[in-house]
Formats: C-alpha cells, structure tokens, sequence
C-alpha cells in the first residue's frame, strides 16, 4: 500500500518529467512528420485523437467546419459495491454539449449539465501547433468557459452568483507516433463560493473565489485506433477549508472516422471542469473511483 | 379467403419493395467518372515505408469498416449501405489513375463522404492512394 501511495504521489512529477524531458524534435520518430518533402517543417497530426481526455480538454482542435456532438457520463462512486453494481445504479452526471469550428483552429461550443442544471458557453483556439522539423516543439491551445448555474433562484442572493469561469492553457508534446502527454495548468473563478458565520457573526468564505490547478495527462497508442489514456489532476490553491481532492483517471479510447468512445476509472464527477478542480471530494487513497464515459460524434461541413 | 387476400398483399409487397431496392442498387452502379483534370494529376507523394503505414492507419481508422480490412467491400458497415462499396483490390479498380483515386476520395459521392473535409490535408489522401496500390491482388 506505501509504495502505491508513493508511486501515486509521484505521478505529477512523472509526466511533468516526460514532457519536460523528451525535446529533441520529433521527426526521426514522429510517423506523421516523415514525407518525400523532407524540407518543409509540417504541423504534427493527432496529438490527441479527441477534443477531450476524460473530464479534461486536448489540445486538438477538429478541422474547420466540424461539428461535434458530446455525450458524457459519470456513474456514482464504486465504494457501495454490489448494492449499486459499483456505481452504475447510483445517481449519475450527465453533459451533452455541441461544438463548431467556426474558423481554422477556432472552436465554439456549449452544452448542458444534469449538475446544478448547468449551462456552458465554451472557446477554444490552437495558439501553437507543434511542427515535425524546425519549428515548435510542443503544441499550445487556450480552452476557456462561461458557466451557468440555472437552479432556483433561492440558491443565490444575486443573479451573478449563478456564473464561474475556466480558464486553461494545453501545453501537449507527441513524442512518438504512439506516445503523447499534455500538462495544463488552469484557473477556475466562481462568483460565489461557500460562506459561514463565524462567532462574532461575520460571513467568511470557506474557498477563495479563484483556484488553480495543474492537469496532465499521456496516451499511449496500442492499436491503430486504441489506446491507453491517463490523467492527473492537481489542486495548487490552498483554501481555509473543503479543500478539494486530487483526481487520478485511466481508461481506454476507441475512435473511427466520426466517432470517439472513451470508458475509464476515475474520481471526478462533475464534468465540467472548474467544478471538479474546485470541489471534487473523492478521494483516490480512499479507492473512491467512478466509471466514466465519453462519447462524441463528428460532422464534417 | 381473407389469408389468400393477405398473402397477395404481403407477397405483392415483397415484389415492389424488391423492385424498388434493385433500382437503387442500379443507380449505385452508375459509373463514376474522375474529371480530366483530376485523372492526369501526378502523385507527390513517394510510396514509401511511412507513407503506407501512414495510409494503412488512415485506412484503418475511416475505410476499413465500409471496405474491409482487405479492400473487398466486406466492412462491418457494407451491408447498411445504399451503394456497393466494391472490390478495391480488383484489377478493375486497381486501373484506375493515381489522380482519379485522389479525386474519388477527396470528393467522395453518396454513402463515402468527402475525406477532404475529414483528413489535415492532401498528402494524407496521397497516402491513402498509395496504401490502395497495395491492396491489387
């Protein structure tokens, strides 16, 4: 148990090595860097194979004019067992979102989750594209959010308390034909955060408003259109209480020409990305994992 | 009486459904033709080692499964079609110009879609080519 503790203390650091690391360029191993015109430096292709890798963004941005449609699901935690067939009969967590790419590297996009019946207008754009010879070593895309909580309004004491925000910066690397690893770190913002009163009467807030977490994640090819995918999520901002767990997920990724599927295990539940970051309370050291699912579906215009 | 009224109906039925499905298989085998233009363009694209196993991966992900793994038209996906994928590794097919395959992949007609539209960019469709050539028996 120490020494699956230690090897998962570590696992930050791990990735952090494997991207920081591996610099050399790409095009002696890359297979999609190597043509007849050797001389001109090529954007690397399929980083990643999807817009996602389990709760979080890739860097990749589909072609312009594809449309996807999301279709994300998180069952409930394993820790009942049987009772709930490890999660699957437990309450659960649904997105369906919907993107275009309006523009060359541009992606707009929203959704809507079963979560405090929340609303999502998302951007995307690929600032940097990683290129096989001479050019960027590593690929650059901002993913931000505008979310909003649209339950009752005794919820809220103001109409702006209902609205939080993601910001996230991908910095990813494909280090081979089969391996790619990506880390993002990024800044979630909730207008309105948990309060109490404390002894004197004063309302003081449990969560600063703003939190900053680090995300990073690898894949490893196994098959042409398979692969092994891995995830970490790190909280960084230290809150006066409820501070949120970090996430670790794996699992496996199938894609075809209009299709991705992704099913894993791991301890966010919320979907949306500024909610995990800020208060996931799962704990993996507690072997409070969950299945997941992803699925999307493309449309080429 | 009423059963022999019902059997002619359903037999009927089969018959114009038959008929009507075979006008669609008919229209499936229209010919398909690549422009001059398109016929005469010369491959850039050297078929080499990467190449096919870049066109090979490109093939797996968005042909196989209408296609088959070999090129015969025997996907998971051919029986659902309106139009015979073909025999990719038939000398008929195999005929055709380097140019002409380009065009039919990049523009693509009825159930095959535009793989411009889905593939970064035409030395991916060159790649696809080159991985075809392989399939000749």
């Amino acid at each position: 148990m120490k020494k699956i503790n230690y090897l998962f203390q570590n696992i930050p650091a791990l990735l952090l090595l494997m991207l920081c690391t591996v610099s050399h360029p790409v095009s002696a191993q890359d297979s999609t860097a190597g043509t007849s015109s050797k001389a001109v430096a090529k954007p690397v292709k399929n980083t990643f194979e999807s817009n996602w890798i389990f709760d979080n963004q890739t860097v990749m941005v589909p072609k312009k004019g594809t449309f996807e449609m999301d279709i994300q699901h998180r069952f409930g935690t394993v820790n009942n067992g049987y009772s709930d067939l490890f999660g699957i009969y437990a309450p659960s967590n649904i997105r369906i979102g919907f993107s275009y790419v309006i523009k060359t590297n541009l992606q707009l996009g929203m959704g809507f989750c079963k979560e405090k019946l929340q609303w999502d207008a998302n951007v995307k754009y690929a600032i940097i594209k990683q290129k096989s010879t001479g050019g960027s070593p590593v690929s650059i895309t901002y993913f931000g959010n505008l979310v909003v909580d649209t339950r009752k309004e005794n919820n809220f004491v103001t109409s702006t308390d209902r609205l939080s925000y993601f910001n996230q910066l991908m910095i990813a690397r494909k280090i081979s034909s089969k391996i790619s690893v990506q880390a993002a770190p990024s800044l979630s913002y909730f207008n309105n955060v948990p309060g109490y009163t404390d002894s004197k009467g004063n309302i003081l807030p449990q969560m600063n408003n703003a939190h900053f977490a680090l995300a990073l994640m690898g894949r490893y090819k196994i098959g042409s259109t398979t692969a092994l995918v891995v995830n970490y999520d790190q909280p960084l901002t230290q809150h006066p209480a409820n501070n949120p767990h970090p996430s670790i997920c794996f699992g496996l990724e199938m894609t075809t020409s209009a299709h991705a599927f992704q099913i894993f295990a791991g301890n966010y539940n919320s979907i949306l990305p500024q909610n995990n970051n800020m208060f996931n309370q799962n704990d993996y050291t507690q072997g409070q994992f969950l299945i997941g699912f992803n699925i999307t579906r493309l449309w080429s215009f | 009486m009423k059963a022999r009224i019902s059997s002619v109906f359903f037999l009927s039925a089969v018959f114009f459904i038959t008929i009507f499905l075979s006008a669609f298989k008919q229209a499936a085998k229209t010919p398909w033709v690549a422009p001059d233009k398109a016929e005469k363009m010369t491959n850039p694209v050297k078929s080499d080692a990467n190449s096919l196993k870049e066109g090979k991966e490109l093939w797996i992900k968005h042909c196989q499964s209408c296609h088959g793994k070999a090129g015969l038209g025997d996907g998971s996906k051919a029986a659902q079609l309106k139009t015979e994928p073909g025999d990719l590794s038939a000398a008929a097919f195999q005929k055709q110009s380097n140019g002409g395959l380009f065009y039919k992949i990049s523009e693509g007609r009825s159930d095959m879609p535009s793989f411009k539209k889905k593939v970064e960019g035409d030395e991916d469709i060159w790649n696809l080519v080159n991985y075809i050539r392989t399939l000749k028996k």
